[in-house]
């Protein structure tokens, strides 16, 4: 028998976890009356009056119930990427055909193996016996010290990107995201009750990079235009203009075009070599602007990233298609072609504000930018010289719009337009304050589930929560009769600890979580039946109850010991790797594990003790 | 209420029918394997899932047809839970253009029966190898963890034998789930994260249940000659059988409320830990105890155990 000092410790201490499980456990049960009470109104008006007269309390028990896991709750889960070998390539400077071709065969490894892209960079620079400092940093820095530097920038570049998507999420306004990085390069984005996934998904995987670019007259890009059409002419036969027809498929796209300017259809002509292969698809205007159809653009686009289509272009110059199509008279939808000069005259780093309104004089949408001081005195001197040329204005390689400098402008304001919807307008506004991403992102994993289908997954957990917790406290009852009570108060306490450990530490409970649970029912009552078998063992020797009981929690502890220790470190490398849905899993098995092992050694031995004393316990009593 | 009076089963001596029997089992489920392999699930696959709820009865055929005219390949098969469906493509672009084509499709060619998407899941190609590995990782961490610690407490022949157990219980569940995987629409038995969350959980189970019977003949064989091991090992599994029939039933019942009420998302990770707990009960007497038995016999060394004074 534990001394009396011991006793009323374990007493104690079983009174300190029963309270703190059920203080832990009082918002989440306030929580969930005060919604049934705000469902049970009729009608709209009382159940606001009464939300308002009870808001403090209301938020209170919110934040600190126990919270649902995407699963349950409906929302958006998202694994992004940043684009690392992006990254790396903005850092080099002195870039060559050399360097390109490099970048590219990484950019194939990484998409193939999960090794980390500088460990890629690094091999293929000492495969092809380069050194990296002829590209990265300076001339004198030997390989060892390039790639510490460029792991720094990448850490950098991550939590940049992190906190810009952060930023993005909470203007664009949801309830308690969480957004934390995985590894090197992912972050793992959590949006509960999300509606509207597409939007969401726009705004997050735009890199927002805005760019100020000067226009090249007109007539340069007649010339460069002639010259590739005369050079893809000629090598119709072995480019990729035979070999890529995406229209061609299109059946949508069959109908016969008519574009204002000419006759000429703007569909690829896949099957023949045209004389004309790339008038097929873009039209130029007298007034020397070109443009093409939606149809073709697809075509355009890997046309013009294809390196000997570049190659045809004027020095330090690209084109770029119109982020938005315009309609024809025909009702086509048309993309203008712009060619604009590479290095941009001013970046989206100089934007202090955006907002996104109505035009003066239309019902477009539009975002209005002010820049800071550095900006603006650039801006004026920018717009001061280049006053009558055409300046666009360019969002992640798109032309928002390309209107002509009127005049100087002073002040560091100006204007995206051509924006299709005042929600887009909205969103621009967003990443635009967010500022732009240091790297591209991808999104490598998405989940989204409706509200209506985790409502019923917590139908379906809970039923399988109480069906189990039946079947077995009720098995517990039979087999073992009075001492199975012990067990099942021992069963209640734990299922309470671990929602309270979930609650108190703010971790959200999950379907996975849930059958975590469950399983935690079944195999809690183990410490239970091992030590009660032990127990029946002794009063079968014709031992006394109070030595059968002492000895039998004596002789099965190390047994309880090994085997919750095992099942313990097994949850725990789970937990450690495993992913998302998997972690919750493994959390409620943990706590689970750990409040049995104290439930079945300090609860129901306690019990007893009680029983024990108040002579209410025989041999009978083990069934 | 006693489901076991005083058993005395000879374990030990049918110990080469039960050897027999596993090896078959596990035979049957590597031939599986290597013939029909595995269903993998979008996590370790890549790919996107698409749950699809009709208001009212459809059709499989109907939905698979609309689809297919629709340009977007997949598998379609029943949801579980009344009129929804998955779909499951090798897409791997934007979910919102997947949605869209399929919610098009569907609105145009099934009139009078609206659906709802209720869930997407995308997963990409290099996402879903970083999932398998870090499966096979944290499978491999736990087993040296249990390696380790029943060798400290133990000896490291129980710990060997035991963690052949645990490869047991689970190449056997991975070997049904390749002989019944697709047999039966209610449960497709796919491989994918959480069925790597039963396997550890299997895991935990059979050493925990192997470490029972350990321990009880732990505490019997000290100061024993060899001779008497045999008697020892016999006594200590059916002096622990209530035990662990007990806990496995109580185990076992709450798995089958899962697989039956918890709904399709979670139902073939409650059947891969309902057989492993089957089958883990069944190692843990019929193989774990034996092989330790027949290894102390073979090498005729006594066994020398630790820490099994610990109260």
């Amino acid at each position: 028998m534990p001394s009396m000092k011991n006793k009323r410790f374990n007493l104690l201490l079983i009174v300190a976890v029963t309270l703190m499980a059920l203080w832990s456990l009082w918002p989440t049960w306030r929580d969930y009356s005060l919604s049934t009470q705000l469902d049970s109104f009729t009608s709209a008006q009382d159940s606001l009056k009464y939300a308002m007269s009870h808001r403090e309390e209301i938020d209170n028990a919110r934040k600190k119930s126990l919270k649902l896991g995407l699963d349950l709750k409906g929302g958006m889960h998202l694994v992004m990427e940043v684009d690392q070998v992006d990254l790396f390539e903005q850092k080099a400077w002195n870039k060559d055909g050399k360097f390109a071709a490099i970048m590219q065969n990484v950019r194939a490894k990484a998409t193939q193996s999960d090794a980390r892209i500088i460990d890629l960079l690094s091999a293929e620079f000492r495969n092809e016996n380069i050194h990296l400092s002829r590209y990265f940093y300076d001339i004198r820095n030997s390989d060892q010290e390039i790639v510490t530097k460029l792991e720094k920038e990448s850490e950098e570049a991550l939590t940049r990107a992190k906190e810009i998507i952060r930023n993005r999420i909470d203007q664009y306004g949801v309830a308690e995201p969480v957004i934390t990085t995985q590894g090197s390069r992912k972050i793992i984005i959590e949006l509960p009750g999300v509606s509207d996934e597409n939007r969401v998904r726009n705004l997050l995987k735009g890199t927002a990079k805005l760019e100020f670019r000067l226009l090249r007259e007109p007539e340069v890009m007649v010339r460069t235009l002639d010259r590739i059409n005369t050079y893809l002419a000629q090598n119709g036969q072995n480019g990729a203009a035979a070999a890529v027809s995406p229209t061609a498929t299109d059946s949508s796209a069959a109908a016969p075009a008519s574009v204002p300017v000419a006759a000429a259809p703007l569909a690829p002509d896949s099957k023949q070599s045209s004389a004309k292969p790339l008038y097929d698809v873009i039209r130029v205007s007298p007034y020397g602007t070109a443009y093409t159809a939606e149809r073709s653009k697809e075509y355009v686009v890997s046309l013009l990233h294809r390196s000997d289509v570049q190659a045809l272009l004027p020095q330090d110059s690209e084109l770029l298609l119109e982020a938005k199509p315009e309609m024809s008279k025909e009702g086509e939808k048309l993309y203008s072609i712009y060619l604009v000069r590479k290095a941009p005259e001013l970046t989206g780093g100089v934007i202090t504000e955006a907002k996104a309104t109505f035009g003066s004089q239309s019902v477009q949408p539009e975002v209005m930018m002010s820049m800071n001081s550095e900006g603006t005195s650039k801006w004026a001197r920018i717009t001061g010289a280049n006053i009558g040329k055409r300046v666009a204005i360019v969002l992640d390689g798109a032309v928002y719009s390309a209107p002509v400098v009127q005049s100087k402008i002073p002040n560091g304001n100006s204007v995206i337009n051509g924006i299709g919807s005042l929600e887009e307008a909205k969103d621009l506004e967003i990443v635009l304050k967010a500022g732009a991403l240091p790297a591209p992102v991808r999104i490598i994993e998405e989940r989204t589930v409706g509200p209506s289908l985790g409502a019923d997954y917590i139908r379906a957990g809970m039923l399988s929560l109480s069906w189990s917790f039946c079947a077995v406290s009720i098995f517990m009852l039979v087999y073992y009769k009075k001492a199975g009570i012990a067990a099942d108060i021992a069963l209640v306490l734990n299922i309470l600890i671990v929602l309270s450990v979930l609650a108190g530490f703010n971790a959200s409970l999950s379907l996975p979580g849930i059958a975590g649970i469950v399983l935690t029912i079944g195999m809690a009552v183990d410490a239970n039946v091992l030590i009660y078998e032990r127990i029946r063992e002794e009063l079968a020797e014709g031992k006394s109850v109070l030595t059968a009981v002492t000895q039998g929690y004596d002789r099965a502890f190390s047994s309880i010991l090994d085997s919750h220790v095992t099942t313990l470190s097994a949850a725990f490398l789970l937990y450690t790797y495993g992913i998302g849905p998997i972690q919750g899993f493994a959390v409620t098995l943990m706590i689970g594990t750990s409040a049995s092992l104290f439930t079945a050694i300090v609860v129901t031995r306690e019990i007893f003790h009680l029983l024990l004393a108040k002579n209410l316990m025989s041999d009978k009593s083990f069934g | 209420m006693r489901i076991f009076q005083k058993t005395n089963f000879n374990f030990i001596r049918y110990r080469k029918i039960a050897y027999g029997f596993s090896i078959v089992l596990l035979v049957a489920g590597m031939v599986s394997l290597v013939v029909k392999g595995l269903n993998y699930g979008i996590d370790f696959r890549g790919g996107s899932e698409v749950v699809i709820r009709f208001e009212k009865n459809a059709d499989v055929g109907q939905i698979r047809s609309v689809l297919d005219a629709a340009g977007v390949s997949g598998t379609l098969k029943q949801y579980g839970m009344d009129r929804s469906f998955l779909f499951s493509t090798a897409f791997q672009g934007d979910t919102g253009q997947l949605k869209s084509l399929v919610s098009n499709a569907l609105n145009d060619r099934i009139k009078g029966n609206p659906h709802e998407i209720v869930r997407i899941d995308a997963v990409g190609p290099s996402i879903a190898s970083d999932l398998k590995w870090s499966a096979v990782k944290a499978l491999l961490a736990s087993l040296l963890a249990i390696l380790l610690y029943v060798g400290i407490r133990f000896e490291i022949k129980f710990a060997t034998a035991g963690v052949i157990a645990i490869f047991h219980d689970i190449l056997t569940v991975l070997g049904l789930f390749s002989i019944l995987g697709g047999l039966f629409p209610f449960m497709p038995l796919e491989m994918d994260q959480s069925i790597i969350a039963a396997f550890l959980t299997i895991a935990g189970y059979s050493i925990t249940d192997t470490v029972v019977v350990y321990d009880r003949i732990r505490e019997r064989i000290r100061g024993q000659k060899p001779s008497e091991y045999e008697r020892i090992f016999n006594e200590s599994m059916n002096q622990t059988l209530s035990r662990t029939i007990i806990t496995s039933g109580t185990v076992l019942l709450s798995v089958f409320v899962l697989f039956i009420f918890a709904g399709p998302a979670i139902r073939g990770f409650a059947f891969a830990v309902f057989m492993g707990i089957l089958i883990g009960t069944y190692s843990s007497i019929f193989v774990a105890a034996p092989l330790v038995y027949d290894w102390l016999r073979i090498t005729k060394s006594s066994v020398r155990l630790r820490g099994s004074k610990l109260s």
